[in-house]
């Protein structure tokens, strides 16, 4: 129930190995954007997805670099990169010891990225690759994250119906920020994908709780691949981990510092009820009826029961809440003007390095400047 | 710089556009022209002025700071971020609506100075309406008082002056922001004194409190009262749940008992409804005391080490 807080630039503590080093940069020379691809499940051909994304960059004039994160059962799919970094490109991979999903893999891809922006790019193509450099620039311009909505869409009316229903769900805490957390292709400052503790299956609702965070979250529009346009039935099992994750999102944004409010309300309204259960008996037991034949006895001892174990589970919450309270601050500061002391933090969107022939082929309005 | 500050005087604000200016001036004048004392205003994503207000005021005067968060997280995360931040070796809070009078703040700072770590401000002469604000808030510090069995006159005044020590071992997180006394109190140890204070009625912009808050104080106040009895022997407390459902299943096997000897001639149902009954109570033991083992878990798992984790102590002279 408790994210931790405070995690430090290292990332999750997998063994890691990087298999195939860039050679065509010096190491010292500092990528204008880090494309991580987390590799799990059913991925493209690596070495096609990589040619068709990278070329958008290129053609903006970005200095960047691919880190794919590359769970072991999906070791063979890595060699073609192997061939192209061998000629070059700008390709890092990053094994995992063993199978961690995709949350872990991003976070250990945002610790060894190079860039101050990131951009998370699934393994199977969702999006049209042009989308890349305008990500990128909607992140120079100041945002934190930027989410790309699939749209216009290509595929099947149950596809769509599948992402308005999720959207329905995740719409409240997003404040209709975010109409398609299912892209996955999102740009961000480095600084939001490791600041975000990220476990399970919470990499897909990234920009809700960068939202939470209190992060500038936007959205562009992108052309749905035509590869993505497959109509897509999953097992039922699927849907309920779907269902669990949303629920579970719920609950951490509302509840995360406050667990008694929760479980409270549930116990409280089942005390009150069994209570109300076992006081009509108690009356009705001195009008002369036996308690002892009456089941609707053992009805009211339950419910009330269960509502003091609820109570009880939220009193636990309470006392986790409390006893980490020290380590993690429930704010997030954007700027103190005191900036001269140490503990300052002042996040200033304007600090990357310029990609001017990025900027005048796509046309986008110039970087904001610094003020002090 | 750090070490020349003797006071941080520290204002959450949410939407105050009228009032900040006032609110600067009125510090100011109070405070005088010495360099050793800051106004820490912090921002809790206000979305009119407020902002462009302060920082203009910070461009003419180094005291003045402003603390921006990254969006609205309310008036408990709002303290605990300025009182993260603040310099002063002490610490003033108060409101950012002018209801109070920062001419209090000396007075404050005198009574601090007679050995306590804690000074609560109580308003006298409240200039609220009865029914919604004054009724209410009475029923609420006598509740505080009774369950936290800190006596506090006035809970909800912002008003408030700490010593470093103090803040550094409490942590505000949910709306605790009401309970500081009783939390400083029971789990730092803090010497508490009270000084009235003066209340001036809300000029400008609105009241953000309403009535819906009761539910909220009751859950925060359950909490509380955990935090400060069993906040070091949890165990103990499910331990007295866990007796209590077992005296109650021990009174269901008794009638049990005593329903077996007239039940031969009951209904069918009699023999089973206390045995039953019973049962449940005696899991509803067994699963509170498991729970208290988790509750040990987690603190001694969750405690940090080190002079924070302890009491304001002081040194007698």
């Amino acid at each position: 129930m408790i994210i931790n807080r405070g995690r430090t630039g290292e990332g999750p503590r997998v063994r890691v190995a990087e298999l195939v080093m860039p050679t065509l940069q010096a190491p010292g020379l500092k990528p204008d954007v880090s494309v991580i691809v987390p590799v799990t499940e059913r991925p493209d051909p690596l070495a096609e997805l990589f040619l068709e994304y990278s070329e958008p960059l290129a053609d903006a004039g970005l200095n960047y670099e691919f880190v794919f994160v590359v769970e072991p059962r999906n070791r063979q799919r890595v060699v073609p990169l192997r061939k192209l970094a061998e000629r070059g490109q700008a390709i890092r991979v990053f094994e995992v010891g063993h199978t961690v999903g995709e949350s872990v893999l991003l976070m250990l891809g945002a610790a060894r990225s190079r860039a101050d922006t990131l951009i998370v790019l699934p393994a199977y193509r969702r999006v049209d690759a042009s989308a890349l450099p305008e990500l990128y620039v909607k992140i120079f311009e100041g945002a934190d994250l930027v989410n790309c909505r699939r749209n216009p869409r290509r595929d099947s009316w149950l596809n769509r119906l599948q992402t308005r229903v999720l959207h329905t769900l995740v719409a409240g805490l997003s404040s209709g920020r975010v109409r398609d957390v299912g892209s996955g292709v999102r740009a961000m400052r480095r600084e939001v994908l490791l600041e975000i503790p990220l476990y399970g299956d919470f990499f897909r609702f990234l920009p809700v709780l960068a939202i939470r965070e209190g992060y500038q979250v936007e959205e562009i529009d992108a052309p749905q691949h035509a590869s993505d346009a497959k109509t897509r039935v999953y097992s039922p099992g699927i849907y309920l981990r779907r269902l669990i994750d949303v629920f579970g999102l719920f609950f951490l944004a509302r509840f995360t510092y406050k667990p008694l409010r929760f479980f409270g309300m549930i116990g409280g309204t089942l005390v009150v009820f069994g209570g109300l259960v076992l006081v009509v008996l108690f009356l009705q037991r001195l009008a002369g009826e036996p308690l002892a034949g009456r089941p609707l006895l053992l009805l009211g001892v339950l419910v009330f029961t269960l509502g003091v174990q609820a109570i009880a589970l939220g009193l636990i919450g309470e006392i986790i809440v409390h006893f980490n309270a020290p380590g993690r601050s429930p704010y997030r500061v954007q700027a103190d003007t005191a900036a001269e002391d140490s503990l300052t933090v002042v996040s200033d969107p304007a600090v990357q390095p310029p990609a001017d022939a990025a900027r005048a082929q796509i046309g986008g309005p110039g970087g904001r400047t610094a003020e002090g | 710089m750090k070490s020349t500050i003797r006071l941080s005087v520290v204002v959450p604000l949410f939407n105050e556009c009228e009032n900040v200016s006032h609110l600067i001036g009125a510090v100011r004048a109070v405070l005088g022209e010495g360099q050793d004392w800051e106004l820490v205003l912090v921002d809790d994503g206000s979305t009119d002025c407020t902002c462009e207000l302060i920082e203009s005021e910070v461009r003419v005067d180094a005291r003045i700071r402003l603390i921006r968060l990254a969006r609205n997280y309310g008036q408990t995360a709002a303290m605990q971020a300025a009182f993260d931040r603040a310099r002063g070796q002490v610490i003033v809070s108060m409101d950012g609506d002018l209801q109070n009078d920062p001419a209090d703040i000396p007075l404050l700072l005198a009574r601090l100075d007679e050995g306590f770590d804690l000074v609560v401000g109580y308003r006298v002469h409240r200039k609220d309406r009865l029914l919604t604000r004054k009724l209410p808030s009475w029923v609420a510090n006598r509740l505080i008082g009774m369950i936290t069995g800190v006596q506090i006159r006035d809970n909800g005044c912002s008003l408030k002056a700490y010593r470093r020590e103090l803040l550094d071992r409490v942590h505000l997180y949910s709306d605790m922001h009401r309970f500081i006394p009783a939390l400083a109190v029971s789990t730092a140890g803090a010497r508490v004194s009270e000084i009235p204070v003066r209340h001036h009625a809300r000029r400008f912009g609105e009241s953000k409190y309403g009535l819906s808050r009761i539910w909220k104080v009751a859950s925060d106040l359950l909490a509380l009262k955990m935090l400060s009895s069993f906040r070091e022997r949890p165990l103990l407390m499910f331990g007295l749940g866990a007796l209590g459902a077992s005296m109650l299943a021990l009174l269901s096997i008794a009638l049990t008992t005593l329903t077996f000897d007239r039940g031969v001639s009951a209904p069918s149902s009699y023999g089973y409804v206390y045995p039953s009954i019973a049962l449940v109570w005696l899991s509803l033991a067994f699963f509170l005391l498991l729970l208290g083992l988790v509750a040990e878990v987690v603190i001694s798992g969750g405690r940090s080490t080190g002079e924070m984790s302890l009491p304001v102590v002081r040194e007698w002279t």
